[in-house]
């Protein structure tokens, strides 16, 4: 596990706590966020809205704290790829949404680009700090019987 | 790759979020419906058009175009072929075009904005008066803007977004 392992696992667990927030305390308004994305069934909107603040939560205290990192890097790499995807998605459909990633507040249009150009630094920050593990003990307990 | 110990953690993580998401939503004032959308449960009764297939029933002239936004923001620039209707105005606006609307043509109103509710409340007002086919065009007047579908825009509007061609902006001495 590299310094620079740590670094990024680190800095990505902040993002996800950033992110997290302002969804777990406004989630009708989120819900509306996915709506606008128009990806899932009417059905899934709401557990979407309740589950995803909590996930992203939960993923970011432990990649802060180095606990089952190897499960945590997995799933948040998902999930950012899910939410690129998402954003393409829309873009290609010539929806104008807000990205609901950091905050819920209505932005206005016109801003899908950036959407998507931050959200791909995202992408890339979760595949590097998922590539730069290593194949040593993932995880701050010690090593036994060595 | 992942491996099987990765693949428990990550159903474990899942888990545990899950549990905490439905006991928070369970316990919070304004919790959401889970089975459902909107915090009244509420689907959205008015149906909702794309981008491009508003464009088709624009270039085929098989739709109404009704522009939900403030009369000041019609003048501005609107839709071609658009008519403005307010909600607010709409007791006053209808009756003059009820006939042009109630013979089953397509109706789509637009506003702007992804939440804009303008769109959303007269589509509710033209099904109550017995409009059957009206969509919501989502953000339609950003999202026929930034496309480059045709537009009727005011001389001050257009003014106000582009020189005129050969005309100088910084005016120096040279012609």
């Amino acid at each position: 596990m590299t310094r620079l392992h740590v670094l990024l696992r680190f800095a990505l667990g902040a993002i996800f706590l950033a992110g997290s927030w302002d969804k777990l305390l406004h989630p009708a308004e989120f819900a509306a966020i996915i709506a606008d994305y128009r990806v899932l069934s009417e059905a899934l909107v709401n557990p979407a809205a309740v589950l995803l603040p909590w996930l992203e939560l939960v993923l970011g205290l432990l990649l802060v704290a180095g606990r089952l990192a190897d499960g945590a890097l997995w799933l948040s790499n998902l999930l950012l790829w899910a939410f690129w995807l998402s954003l393409l998605s829309a873009r290609l459909r010539g929806l104008d949404v807000d990205c609901g990633c950091f905050s819920v507040s209505a932005q206005g249009g016109g801003h899908m680009t950036w959407y998507l150009v931050r959200d791909g630094l995202l992408v890339v920050l979760g595949l590097a700090a998922l590539l730069t593990r290593g194949r040593g003990p993932r995880s701050f307990a010690p090593r036994l019987g060595a | 790759m992942t491996n099987r110990a990765t693949l428990f953690q990550m159903a474990g993580i899942l888990a545990v979020s899950a549990l905490l998401a439905a006991f928070s939503n369970a316990v919070r004032m304004d919790g959401l419906p889970l089975l459902g959308r909107g915090p009244s449960g509420e689907s959205g009764a008015e149906g909702e058009i794309t981008l491009d297939q508003a464009a088709a029933l624009h270039a085929a002239q098989q739709a109404v175009f009704l522009d939900a936004r403030s009369a000041f923001e019609f003048d501005m620039g609107h839709i071609e072929g658009a008519l403005s209707m307010p909600p607010e105005e709409f007791a006053d606006v209808f009756p003059s075009l009820a006939s042009r609307l109630t013979g089953g043509q397509t109706v789509i109103t637009y506003c702007d904005g992804p939440r804009c509710p303008l769109s959303h409340q007269l589509a509710e007002r033209l099904r109550a008066e017995g409009v059957a086919r009206v969509f919501v065009l989502v953000n339609g007047w950003s999202l026929w803007r930034e496309r480059g579908l045709p537009v009727i825009r005011s001389e001050a509007a257009s003014f106000l977004s582009s020189p005129p061609p050969n005309e100088c902006t910084v005016c120096g001495e040279d012609k």
